[in-house]
């Protein structure tokens, strides 16, 4: 009996085996877009609360807003949408949009003016970590029944503190806490005082390109086509994440055909991949840049001639080509590439002789010990060693300290660090939005974790905020940048670049990654 | 003493394991000076807004009070709420654990079968070409850590070879079974859905083979020697002079007794199953507990780690209590 039982296992496990195998093959449909990414990081699609950068993205496509941003050539701009136009008043703080008719929501629902005011009125009640942009210019929770008001079905009117220029508004309006939401949609979803976010947590309610179909977490996001939306419905008609943390192995998903386009492959292997003839590899400028920052309350830091010295020391092109294989752009002003307000100029290169003579000059001959702190991420400890090299040429002793990002900002935010490497994501297209951060310290950002708190700059910062002439602020950024470069407590390294290998079969993945981090445009994709 | 007295005496000190694992996750948790909060709200985000949110998420009230609270929830499942997915963390334990456990199941099935088959053949044909084999591959399953051994087959059997899928529970073509048990070979089966069953188990092989390579090894091993030492017992050598067949006098004489320490590793390396789940999850994209766990340390998400390694030393205390009750069913000795 024990034989028979045995040999009946055998034959058993034999016969699953050859009834599994030969299955595997899977082809991505030419009406499917499969994009293989790390969804680790994904915590909601809830208009109101989402903030990273992929699934912001993803939220983008569920939901239309009254102005989106649109690329044109390289630069971002914001342009109407749900909005036919706008009208902005005589003292510049108030707002008139009007919106188009007939529109509709992604389930067939009408939409209007309404459901504009309320959508926004909600993400101000929700504790939205991408609130404080609308706060920055005086729509709070407290007065929004009195600033957003509803003139009839298709105007509203949006009234903000000071007449800020008005580029610095309608890139504030494109973020996703302005995304238009079905209010009746919602409304049955709603339990106790949570404006629905639980159900829009995995549920799409919106006017968007595309719907939500379904999200399985740490599995996959499916994305079917709008048939109303606004602009048409979109070519690819049906979009999913696949969630794929390794990035080995979105890596060999593309290369075998079983996914179009791979989120978090870089460095080597990116390299790798580029042989690869069914494939190709988009680069697009990104919208964050990389510093070296040091804190100008800390012992010999606080000599803005060493702090120069020390932006002397960096090899820029050696980062960029050698570390990062030219996967970044040499930008060391704080403005990126492709803003209102960039600043073309690159004035710092590697120049030991001068950096020592600056370092004499304040007092530190022979040099000083620096603690030089980043995060796991890479390619910062590669940055970090590069950079202690450089340092150490002209006498500084840098002890690199690594640790995890959130343990890392911590410590900057309560400016417990020396010298440290980090990044900063822009959060809309305007030389505004990095002016604050980088020169206001007023503005509790990264200039006040650097304690470079100079009232010139600062100063200058919210002037340039209010000047109605583009040419003249323009010329603003300009000066700021130039005191900024002599001045401030950062070594701007570089501009990020974004990159993805993508499948041939896939077109249009150019046009559509203009501006990520910022925009993803998913209806220019198709096949 | 009696059986029930030996099981009350397990099930006290798996009360106080558990306790123990509680105090030193939320110890470990909150010892690290990194900011959960922080982490939620991203590099850019002002002070106020962290410290806002850090007071309704209980974070600035006094340790002490945090872990008593902690402690008084997860005696009843209740690991709060988690940062990341809004929902209780037993709910995403719920919905999370089906996989893993699945995975688990499948890898412990692969690693029963093949380890003693390799452990007999190679105390039968001992010195032989199959037991260096054996002992090669056995050597190879402990040393070599499984992430790696998980890369290499996946570039073998799905790039290379185009045989297994490379990641993932099912295709996303195919449509998940009707949730029953939240295993999708069980719940296939019960609803008689052979699409999803034929694509659940071809997703299955690979990562619950990688998953279980250790243990087959160390079950391979412990057969091997416990099969060598009874079959120099007395008794084999009476049978064998009876003039019994061979293969009698192995599987009925000599097999059944060599088990019992086959029986103890297996809950021991159960455990270790669970536990390398994290790792074979994130090679294979396997939406289960352990990429649950390592999704929430990367977002410092504290009430999922911490709900998630509680439940994972609970089933390993009550898969060693179960190989502790076979045992001592199965040899009266060490109910004693």
């Amino acid at each position: 009996m024990n034989r028979r039982f045995t040999k009946f296992f055998a034959i058993l496990c034999l016969g699953l085996l050859l009834f599994s195998f030969g299955f595997a093959k899977t082809n991505v449909p030419n009406d499917t877009v499969v994009i293989a990414a790390d969804t680790g990081i994904f915590i909601t699609m809830d208009p109101g609360m989402v903030y990273e950068v992929l699934p912001g993205k993803i939220v983008d496509a569920l939901y239309a807003k009254i102005v989106e941003l649109e690329a044109h050539g390289d630069t971002l701009v914001p342009v109407p949408r749900l909005a036919e136009k706008w009208e902005i008043s005589e003292d510049a703080m108030t707002y008139t949009f009007t919106m188009r008719k007939g529109l509709k929501f992604a389930n067939g629902d009408p939409l209007n003016a309404n459901d504009a005011v309320w959508s926004i009125k909600r993400s101000m009640k929700l504790t939205s970590s991408s609130k404080w942009l609308i706060e920055s210019v005086g729509i709070t929770e407290d007065n929004v029944d009195q600033t957003v008001k509803l003139i009839d079905d298709y105007t509203f009117t949006m009234k903000f503190d000071k007449p800020y220029a008005s580029n610095i508004i309608l890139g504030i309006l494109t973020n996703q806490f302005a995304s238009v939401v079905n209010r009746k949609q919602v409304e049955p979803h709603m339990s106790g005082d949570d404006l629905g976010q639980k159900w829009l947590d995995d549920n799409s309610a919106g006017a968007g390109a595309y719907v939500l179909q379904k999200w399985e977490r740490n599995n996959q996001i499916v994305l079917v086509a709008n048939p109303y939306y606004v602009e048409g419905q979109p070519k690819i008609r049906r979009i999913v994440v696949r969630d794929v943390p390794e990035a080995a192995n979105q890596r060999l998903m593309v290369e075998k055909g079983d996914a179009d386009v791979a989120w978090n492959v870089t460095g080597t292997m990116l390299k790798e991949m580029a042989a690869n003839k069914e494939l190709r590899i988009v680069r697009v400028p990104g919208h964050g840049n990389e510093y070296l920052a040091m804190n100008a309350s800390w012992g010999p830091l606080k000599d803005p001639k060493v702090r120069l010295a020390v932006k002397y020391s960096i090899n820029y092109d050696e980062i960029i080509d050698i570390l990062l294989d030219g996967n970044a752009l040499k930008v060391q002003g704080f403005v990126s590439k492709g803003y209102f307000g960039y600043v073309a100029d690159n004035p710092f290169y590697q120049d030991i002789p001068k950096a020592k003579k600056l370092l004499a000059e304040a007092g530190y001959p022979n040099g000083f010990e620096v603690e030089l702190m980043t995060s796991t991420a890479n390619p910062r400890p590669a940055q970090a060693e590069k950079i202690q090299a450089d340092l150490a040429k002209v006498g500084i002793k840098a002890n690199i300290v690594i640790v995890q990002a959130s343990q890392m900002y911590t410590k900057y935010r309560e400016r417990g660090q020396q010298m440290v490497i980090a990044g900063w994501g822009n959060d809309y297209p305007d030389a505004d939005n990095l002016a604050h951060a980088h020169a206001n310290y007023k503005a509790n950002q990264l200039a006040w974790r650097n304690a470079w708190e100079d009232e010139f700059a600062a100063n200058l910062t919210i002037e340039a905020q209010f000047e109605k002439d583009p040419v003249r602020r323009e010329l603003m950024y300009k000066i700021l940048t130039d005191y900024w470069f002599l001045n401030g407590p950062f070594a701007m390294l570089y501009q990020t670049v974004e990159t993805w290998p993508v499948r041939n079969e896939l077109k249009g993945f150019e046009q559509a990654a203009i501006g990520y981090g910022m925009l993803f445009d998913f209806t220019k994709l198709y096949k | 003493m009696n059986i029930w007295k030996y099981l009350i005496k397990r099930i006290l000190l798996i009360a106080l394991v558990l306790f123990g694992v509680a105090c030193i996750v939320f110890y470990i948790a909150h010892v690290i000076p990194a900011d959960p909060v922080g982490a939620i709200l991203g590099g850019n985000a002002p002070p106020e807004k962290i410290d806002k949110l850090r007071a309704q998420l209980g974070y600035d009230r006094p340790l002490i009070e945090q872990f008593f609270s902690f402690l008084k929830g997860a005696v009843v499942g209740d690991f709060g709420i988690s940062i990341k997915t809004n929902n209780p963390v037993m709910k995403d334990i719920g919905l999370y654990f089906p996989a893993t456990i699945e995975l688990a199941l499948v890898a412990i099935v692969i690693s029963i079968v093949l380890g003693v088959l390799l452990g007999i053949l190679s105390a039968v044909y001992r010195n032989r070409l199959i037991d260096n084999v054996s002992r090669v591959f056995s050597i190879l399953g402990v040393s070599m850590p499984v992430f790696w051994i998980g890369l290499i087959l996946i570039l073998i059997f799905y790039y290379k070879l185009d045989w297994l899928p490379g990641g993932g529970r099912l295709d996303f073509f195919v449509d998940p079974p009707r949730r029953i048990t939240g295993m999708y070979l069980f719940d296939s089966l019960f609803t008689g859905n052979w699409e999803a069953f034929r694509d659940a188990l071809i997703h299955i092989l690979m990562p619950a083979f990688v998953l279980g390579y250790n243990s087959t090894a160390s079950i391979a091993r412990i057969t091997r020697s416990s099969m060598l030492e009874v079959l120099g017992q007395e008794y084999i050598r009476t049978a064998k002079a009876k003039g019994l067949k061979k293969r009698l006098v192995i599987y009925r004489h000599a097999l059944r007794n060599a088990l019992i320490p086959t029986i103890t590793i297996i809950g021991l390396v159960f455990g270790g199953l669970l536990e390398g789940a994290v790792l074979t999850e994130t090679v294979f994209s396997w939406p289960g507990l352990g990429r649950y766990i390592t999704a929430g340390l990367l977002s410092l998400d504290y009430p999922a780690v911490m709900g998630g390694t509680i439940y994972i030393a609970f089933i390993y205390s009550l898969a060693n209590l179960t190989v502790d009750i076979l045992y001592a069913l199965l040899d009266p000795r060490m109910r004693t």
